[in-house]
């Protein structure tokens, strides 16, 4: 970090973001913007059944349909396959086989089976309602409780369901279970809901025949990760494979990596020559991008008399689909190891299991590991139930404080000294009121009404600084007039950072935010891009320091030109001048057409120009955390759940743009709300999705979700800028909250609720069958 | 998903739109507001080779007095029913009914005549149809008949239209009586189709006693069903002394609820039982006030 | 391929002609003829409302259309509501004030509904901005900058006499 660098003049103010103006005329250029001259359009079709042999595929009379320009089978680009892997996934480790087609057989419903590419997408439509085919159905395999055990296997090559199995035993748990006052055990299940992007995938690919060059458009989250893997499929080098990054209309981890399809397209522009668009439909989407938080664990948890929290012993199962995209990773292994949160929590004991089904495969969503939240959060209401104690107390008594910092999580986690969970808890019940709430909820009771409040306090590791995640860069250039053009390895999709970086290269190098461009994808140096809540710190580090490098050098040059001390030399909002005698100064774009134009005059043995590259290397994590306590009405004569009020105390260390902040929260919390009460992917028992459509798959509104209240705690992080990632933080808080609120209303009938959607029908049946019994 | 090629037909009159329905059969098909059949034909979950758009037949459009009720004209957009004052003072339900279908932008575009014809069960038009017996009226290429709503709804999606019929207008008489009307439902968003729903009509006579009650329900059964075991529990009742929510469980007798991803079988019959009791509540405090006023 | 159909329509105030077989929908004579690419494609099946635009002034989803039907009409996309490159509408100003979108993919849809909402109901209440702006949906914002914007575009627009 500089230390003669400007006072912050914008970090820390909500500046109004530099996207807006376009994006709110519907001047935005998303991917299906792209029109390129001969562009030609793909349509993929799709199996309707969950598992299943192809006895017969005859694409004759979709190939003679008019404007139809060719028609694939997994036979024809399957050769390209070896080359599939995302760069999060070890080589060595085993993985379904990458079809981009499927070849023989289909796996899950919506496992693509043929590719039309015809004039426009009506056409290729048309011709798919051509091709012919027949299909000797399967058993499959759609519970994934029982998948492990089955004889059918979703992938005959790797002669089992299960794809993963890490068992990490702790002996020192056995102790403290047996001197326990209380075991408390619960399966906590998750349900299948997926990313929901507003803009669905899409790509546009135009090879460039002995350039050797292809030039694609895509919906991304990390533009680097097409380029590194697109040229590895095409088996073209990385100089060759241009990727222009445009608007992006969200993600929420379903655009990190490539789809089957985004390699097809790939491979099928260069193959027929022309560009190809292929832009997946909203029911595509639904059935086969990727779907997540299919997962249980159960929790077995050892409680001191005084309520301390002794020991945990953990067992996590999660369903990774037939395909899971971006490779079979282990989140569940990261969810058991997170488990013991923001709490004293003792020894733990885990197991986590991952297995096949034939189910769309899982992807990355917001959170990826939230699972360790949700069940530990859940279960310590359940706790506070079982020995009568107030969930707030309860945390309170386990709560890490100050004092306990830097704390040594016994899973192997290091938590540093700027960690908050005790403010957070306590800011957050101040905010709700919580005796206050307690009270009317009281009253309410006697008068038939059933409220509940719920909480949830988490700590969440962000930017993670290992393996290609590990860094970011930042190519920062003055152009002559003085405006600034900086090049980086993200992925905005929403995230505003065109507006967040140029805030921190205007406060480092002393320009206004409106002067500094950000550009992304070509041209820009290797990073994995956004997501995992890591822009902010690991690419606003890079951002920093490329602007304090060309800072340095401006204030040299200016000292020079203007003979006074580099030392006296002031800058901000594009203008050098010399501290306390403002009337001398110079202009940024003074020392710029200088630094490019007339570099005679610039000190002895300074290079030409006004450029600076810098590589930021993150440490291992940057720990977040937040609380989230929110109030429901529960109507027991239909069931629904009315959200009252909904607090988050947070602390992302340095906000960069408050405004920012509070609307990554809000989107993150609103999508926990959508997943507890509104969505559900569902299956039926032969692996048919009855969620195809926005009918059936319910992303909340805005008359579902009440206002958010948002209170922050500013611990600095030990990063450059003192911040700490924010992107995902919400919808980690938000379910177990909301499951809390529920179950806390649903407590004076004596339910138990373990399992999410608590959609009305839930509600209800929770109450019937508790009166039941 | 785009919609698969059709021949495209848009006919001024009536007299035409039943030509082309005559004349093609099982292969027509009519186009409304477009609110629920585009979706089926973008998804490809049903096709027609000719679309017969019925956006351009001036005489289907509007709402008129008829004999102290109103008819009104199939293609009338559920927005317009929304603020028309004749459907307000004349056949309150329907207005209480429409803003609860979809959104405003939909409401521009759907029609009421559209809703009727597609027959949703769980849709809010085809249960205040049944409670209120409105009388459709309906064309072909053979002259004009009419269909009281008893006998309109016949399965799930299915009416008493024929793929060469048209449905012209609907008509429904004015309640020349002291009444209350009340309708609400249970979605799981706002604008979804309603999971369970009612429509319930009041009618008292000078002394305050119910001589009649139109009870429709939505989301419980293969069609829009009249829960007639309340019905006829409520009348000869002084409003003061029908038990709502009592008389409310009864409807659970007249239920032929279907379970899908949204609601199970149990739960529409409980939730609808409760809401028909809540409804009937309000309207008999509809009544009470009119009366109180009046 | 089936017949084409000439197509004629003012599209913010411009006279836009164009072919189009009778199933081209009207969001893709508007996104592919017309240059009007802030019609944006959540869902194709009308629920989404990102395609949102007016039709003689009236707030409706353009992938539920046919571009034939709306022949000789007069419709404003997203484009047409500023007056002028430098100037935004309202709507447009109270989005970016109180951030109300994020990706902005849901916006164009949004501003436009927002727009025709305020036109029939000046001076809504928080529920029923809720509901009146629950046929979009925006799955980045959570609706916090949306309510917010919407409340202040009703205040402006009251204001400025343009509602
Ligand atoms: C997001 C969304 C939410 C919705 N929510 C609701 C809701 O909550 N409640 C609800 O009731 N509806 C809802 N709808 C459906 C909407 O109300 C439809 O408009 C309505 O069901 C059909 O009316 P339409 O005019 O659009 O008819 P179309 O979609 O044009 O036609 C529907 C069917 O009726 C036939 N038809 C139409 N008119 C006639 C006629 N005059 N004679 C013979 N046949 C005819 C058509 O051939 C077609 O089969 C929703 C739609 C959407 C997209
Ligand atoms: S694209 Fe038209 S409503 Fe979603
Ligand atoms: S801003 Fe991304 S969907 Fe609304």
């Amino acid at each position: 970090m500089s230390q003669t660098a400007a006072a912050a003049r914008y970090v820390g103010q909500s500046v109004k973001r530099l996207e807006d103006p376009r994006l709110v005329t519907g001047h935005g250029r998303y991917v299906d913007d792209i029109v390129l001259p001969g562009m030609l359009h793909a349509a993929f079709g799709r199996s309707d059944l969950a598992r299943a042999t192809i006895t017969r595929l005859d694409t004759s009379a979709a190939e003679a349909l008019d404007g139809v320009h060719a028609v694939y089978t997994g036979a024809d680009l399957n050769s390209y396959n070896d080359s599939l892997r995302a760069s999060l996934h070890p080589p060595e480790s085993p993985a379904p086989p990458a079809n981009m087609l499927a070849d023989g057989d289909v796996r899950f419903v919506g496992d693509p089976y043929v590719m039309v590419v015809a004039q426009s997408r009506y056409i290729a439509e048309d011709a798919l309602d051509l091709v012919e085919v027949e299909f000797e159905p399967l058993d499959p395999v759609v519970d994934y409780e029982t998948a492990a055990e089955s004889d059918h296997h979703v992938h005959p090559e790797l002669g089992g369901n299960l794809a993963h199995d890490l068992p990490v035993p702790n002996p020192a748990t056995d102790e403290a279970f047996a001197n326990a006052a209380y075991t408390i055990t619960e399966t906590w299940h998750q349900h299948r809901q997926t990313n929901v992007p507003m803009e669905t995938r899409g790509i546009v690919a135009s090879w460039q025949p002995h350039a050797g060059v292809m030039e694609v458009w895509a919906s991304t989250q990390s533009p680097h990760e097409l380029q590194l893997v697109g040229a590895r499929v095409l088996g073209i080098g990385e100089h060759k494979m241009v990727v222009h990054f445009g608007d992006v209309g969200g993600g929420f981890g379903q655009k990190m990596f490539l789809g089957r399809e985004d390699m097809a397209v790939l491979v099928v522009a260069k193959l027929l020559g022309s560009p190809v668009k292929w832009i997946e439909d909203r029911r595509e989407n639904l059935l086969a991008s990727n779907h997540a938080r299919i997962e249980q664990m159960t929790v077995k948890m050892a409680v001191g008399e005084d309520g301390s929290f002794l020991a945990a012993d953990l067992d996590q199962l999660e369903d990774d689909g037939a395909y899971p995209l971006g490779g079979p990773a282990t989140p569940g292994a990261m969810a058991t190891m997170l488990y013991p949160g923001p709490y004293r929590m003792g020894p733990v004991s885990w197991r986590a299991r991952t297995v096949y089904t034939n189910t769309c495969g899982r992807g990355a969503y917001r959170g990826p590991w939230q699972m360790e939240s949700v069940a530990r959060e859940q279960m310590i209401d359940r706790v506070a139930r079982e020995i009568g104690m107030d969930p707030l107390e309860l945390r309170r008594r386990n709560v890490l404080t100050p004092d306990d910092l830097p704390y040594q999580v016994s899973t192997g986690l290091l938590y540093e000294t700027t960690i908050s969970p005790k403010q957070t808890l306590e800011q957050a019940a101040e905010m709700i009121g919580y005796d206050e709430f307690r009270a009317e909820q009281a009253q309410a009771r006697e008068e038939g009404r059933y409220l509940g409040l719920g909480m949830a306090l988490y700590i969440e590791p962000t930017s993670m600084g290992m393996g290609p995640l590990g860094t970011e860069s930042a190519m920062l250039r003055v152009e002559v007039d003085g405006h600034v053009n900086v090049f980086m390895g993200t992925g905005s999709h929403g995230q505003s950072l065109e507006t967040t970086m140029a805030q921190l290269v205007a406060d480092e190098l002393g320009v206004r935010p409106e002067d500094v461009t950000l550009h992304q994808g070509h041209g820009s140096g290797y990073g994995f891009g956004t997501g995992g809540s890591r822009s902010a710190v690991i690419a606003g580090s890079a951002a920093r320091a490329a602007a304090s490098g060309v800072r340095e050098k401006v204030v040299a040059i200016a000292a020079h030109l203007m003979e006074a001390s580099a030392d006296d030399l002031e800058v901000g909002d594009g203008v050098i001048s010399v501290k306390g005698t403002p009337a001398a100064s110079m202009t940024m774009a003074q020392v710029a057409a200088t630094a490019y134009q007339n570099s005679d005059a610039l000190p002895p043995g300074t290079e030409a120009g006004l450029e600076h590259t810098a590589r930021y290397k993150a440490p291992p994590t940057t720990h977040s955390n937040a609380c989230h306590i929110c109030t429901c009405e529960l109507d027991p004569g239909t069931g629904k759940i009315t959200l009252l009020r909904y607090v988050v105390s947070e602390d992302c260390g340095v906000l960069i743009n408050p405004m920012v902040v509070d609307g990554q929260i809000a989107g993150g919390v609103v999508q926990g709300i959508g997943g507890v009460l509104y969505e559900h992917a569902v299956y039926d028992a032969s692996g048919n999705p009855l969620a195809s459509t926005f009918l059936d798959y319910l992303v909340p509104t805005a008359a579902e979700v009440p206002e958010l209240e948002c209170g922050h705690v500013v611990v600095p992080s030990d990063t450059p800028g003192g911040h700490k990632g924010t992107g995902e933080g919400g919808a980690i808080g938000a379910p177990p909250a909301v499951f809390n609120a529920v179950a806390d209303a649903l407590a004076p009938f004596g339910a138990y609720p373990n399992r999410q959607p608590l959609d009305p029908n839930a509600v209800l049946s929770l109450i019937a069958s508790a009166s039941d019994e | 998903m785009k919609p698969a090629p059709f021949e495209y037909h848009a006919p001024e009159t009536v007299a035409d739109v039943v030509g082309l329905l005559a004349e093609h059969g099982d292969d027509a098909k009519p186009l409304a507001g477009g609110q629920s059949l585009v979706p089926l034909l973008a998804m490809r979950l049903t096709r027609f080779e000719h679309i017969v758009d019925l956006n351009r037949v001036d005489e289907l459009f509007g709402v008129s007095l008829d004999n102290g009720g109103i008819s009104i004209g199939a293609m009338t957009r559920q927005a317009a029913v929304e603020t028309d004052t004749a459907v307000a003072d004349r056949v309150p339900l329907l207005h209480l009914a429409t803003p609860h279908i979809g959104h405003f932008q939909i409401r521009n575009r759907g029609t009421i005549g559209g809703s009727i014809a597609h027959a949703d069960p769980a849709s809010e038009y085809p249960a205040v149809m049944l409670a209120l017996d409105g009388v459709a009226e309906i064309a072909s290429a053979s002259g004009f008949r009419e269909a009281p709503a008893a006998e309109f709804f016949e399965s799930t999606f299915m009416t008493a239209v024929a793929p060469d019929e048209l449905l012209v207008a609907l008509r429904f008489s004015a309640w020349d009586q002291p009444a209350g009307f009340a309708f609400d439902e249970i979605a799981r968003r706002s604008g979804d189709f309603a999971l369970a729903g009612a429509a319930v009509g009041i009618g008292t006579d000078a002394a305050g006693r119910i001589n009649r009650a139109a009870v429709g329900m939505l989301g419980v059964g293969p069609t829009p069903l009249r829960a007639s075991s309340v019905e006829a529990a409520l009348m000869g009742l002084a409003t003061s002394d029908a038990d709502p929510a009592e008389i409310g469980r009864l409807a659970a007798e007249d239920m032929d609820p279907i379970g899908d991803v949204h609601a199970s079988v149990e739960y529409r019959r409980r939730a609808g039982s409760t809401l028909v009791g809540r409804v009937l509540a309000n309207a008999l405090a509809q009544v009470n006030t009119e009366a109180g006023n009046g | 391929m089936a017949d084409q159909i000439p197509l004629s329509m003012t599209v913010n105030g411009q006279t836009r002609r164009g072919l189009g077989e009778a199933r081209l929908t009207l969001a893709d004579f508007l996104r592919e003829q017309a240059h009007c690419t802030g019609v944006h494609l959540g869902c194709e099946h009308g629920v989404c409302g990102s395609c949102t635009v007016l039709m003689d002034g009236e707030a409706v989803r353009s992938c539920l259309l046919f571009a034939v039907q709306a022949d000789g009409a007069g419709i404003t996309t997203v484009e047409g509501l500023a007056p002028d490159d430098e100037t935004l509408h309202p709507v447009q100003e109270a989005f970016r004030d109180c951030h109300g979108l994020q990706c902005g993919f849901c916006t164009p849809g949004f501003v436009v509904s927002v727009a025709a909402f305020l036109e029939a109901n000046p001076d809504p209440s928080d529920e029923e901005i809720r509901h009146g702006i629950s046929g979009n949906l925006c799955r980045c914002t959570g609706y916090q900058g949306i309510v917010a914007a919407t409340r202040q575009a009703a205040a402006v627009m009251k204001g400025s006499g343009q509602s």
